[in-house]
């Protein structure tokens, strides 16, 4: 425990060494006038009449991301599960994880315009982040069961589906878990990105627009947003992961 | 009387990288095994009898010879879930109570548990106050217990057991082999044990059989004269240290010549 502590008291020494000389870099503009003292931003996001559009901009893509991260899951548990049940689909599904992996989501954005909408870009190109993760994951985790198990279940006369429910499913928790929380931020990434082709409204615009009119201190509340929210869920989904080893690991 | 496990002339050959013939792990190799007897097959290790274990349990296909138990092909007994299996490994599933661990073999067979059963032998191996509890919060002997109440749930037509108990301390080693003996006391299912030990196969088998060393060939039987149920005692009686010393002779000049 001892140790935890001590870790503990130097993520926090570093936390505070990182934002004091953020505060003192922006006092002294030691990095020109688009680097903000800290406490500009944090006065700007205090800031009640701010809130209406921070609120706006955050819910959309909040749930733009959290639709690109149910598709996501989805499809990568599904096809991964598939591929599982069906081995003749493995090198296949490989492939196409691995090609639709290699494509850079500024490349899909376009494509998804015009299949889709302005509107929708957004989770689709998160979902794509998030399917490619999970699949991965789902993937591997489906072969961590041990050779002891695998023995178990066949002398017990287990057929295919019985040894996946009971079994290998159970057994690539850990590792589907492990994938969600490290699909989070991909997911959130991927939403920005989409919003970048046109959506009508989310952090990504706010990005662009404050950019563009050169507003630096709201550029800076737009891309705290944006990692506050992330860093939130991901804690979460770290403790989901925690939980899930404890049970399944 | 038709044998309850019958292997005759099997042969296993497995294939070796960068060698035509692989090799042999059992050579010509037949055992019946009565109904309802136990039979240690005692070995040096690498002997091939846990080879032999796994062809009676389906996980192996022999190269010659046929196995079969109460005259079907393993596989098919295997597939009627009427096969009960315990290893040195465990083998319980981490994220199941020992409740739900012992429940297993019945969901897997797509039966009903069958909870009064469930529950006498949860009773029967001692690990009544541990139900709800989950293997990693068990002692090693506990978790080969769980292991042994999941083989039997069933009531299968044969038990398997492949050094249960290897992995386990001596003093453990000891006390398991009186409750296996006073469970098996309880039950009289046909057993076949795998094991290096020889006080555990005298002890707790009708019959052992010596294997030896690469090929595995049958060496020599010897049929245990101790009645049942055993009393602990007898392993301190003349005659049984007497079977110990013979049939660890038997298999010291067996390690010796190869």
């Amino acid at each position: 425990m001892r140790a935890g502590t001590r870790n503990f008291l130097l993520g926090t020494l570093g936390i505070g060494l990182f934002l004091a000389s953020w505060e003192t870099i922006g006092q002294l503009k030691l990095a020109g006038i688009s680097w903000p003292p800290l406490s500009a931003v944090l006065e700007m996001m205090a800031d009640d009449n701010r809130w209406p559009l921070f609120r706006r901009a955050l819910g959309a893509t909040l749930e733009e991301t959290a639709l690109g991260y149910v598709w996501g899951t989805g499809a990568g548990l599904g096809l991964a599960a598939l591929a599982h049940l069906l081995p003749p689909l493995r090198r296949g599904s490989d492939r196409l994880a691995a090609v639709l992996n290699s494509v850079p989501s500024i490349a899909l954005g376009p494509i998804f315009l015009v299949l889709l909408s302005r509107e929708s870009t957004p989770a689709a190109v998160s979902s794509i982040h998030v399917f490619f993760i999970v699949f991965v994951s789902v993937s591997s985790g489906l072969q961590r069961a041990t050779a002891a198990h695998r023995d178990l279940f066949a002398v017990l006369g287990a057929d295919r589906l019985k040894r996946f429910w009971r079994l290998e499913l159970p057994a690539a928790m850990p590792a589907l878990v492990s994938g969600l929380r490290l699909a989070w931020p991909a997911a959130l990434i991927g939403a920005i990105i989409g919003e970048w082709f046109g959506a009508p409204r989310g952090l990504g615009i706010l990005i662009i627009n404050a950019m563009q009119n050169f507003q630096i201190v709201l550029l800076w509340c737009a891309v705290l947003l944006a990692v506050g929210s992330s860093l939130l869920i991901y804690g979460l989904l770290t403790l989901l992961e925690r939980a899930a080893y404890a049970r399944f690991g | 009387m038709t044998a309850a496990i019958s292997i005759d002339r099997v042969s296993k050959r497995f294939p070796l990288a960068g060698s035509s013939e692989g090799v042999l792990a059992l050579s010509d190799l037949s055992l019946g095994i009565g109904t309802g007897e136990f039979v240690a097959v005692l070995g040096p290790s690498g002997c091939g009898k846990s080879t032999l274990l796994r062809l009676v349990a389906a996980l192996e296909q022999p190269t010659g010879g046929t196995v079969s138990v109460a005259g079907e092909p393993p596989g098919q007994v295997s597939a009627n879930h009427a096969l009960g299996v315990a290893f040195q490994d465990h083998a319980l599933l981490p994220w199941l109570t020992v409740h739900d661990n012992i429940a297993l073999p019945f969901k897997i067979a797509g039966r009903r548990a069958d909870e009064a059963a469930i529950t006498r032998l949860i009773d029967l191996v001692g690990l009544s106050r541990f139900t709800t509890a989950r293997p990693r919060q068990l002692s090693g002997g506990m978790r080969q217990r769980a292991s042994i109440a999941r083989a039997l749930v069933l009531e299968p037509e044969v038990l398997l057991l492949d050094e249960p108990f290897g992995a386990l301390d001596a003093v453990t080693r000891r006390q398991m082999n009186v409750e296996l003996q006073r469970i098996w006391s309880a039950r009289q299912i046909t057993t076949m044990l795998i094991t290096h030990s020889v006080d555990e196969a005298l002890f707790l088998a009708d019959r052992v059989v010596v294997m030896s060393g690469r090929p595995g060939r049958i060496l020599c039987e010897v049929a245990v004269p101790f009645a049942r149920p055993r009393d602990p005692l007898v392993m301190r009686s003349q005659d049984f240290h007497r079977m110990v010393d013979d049939l660890t002779a038997a298999l010291e000049t067996q390690e010796g010549s190869t």
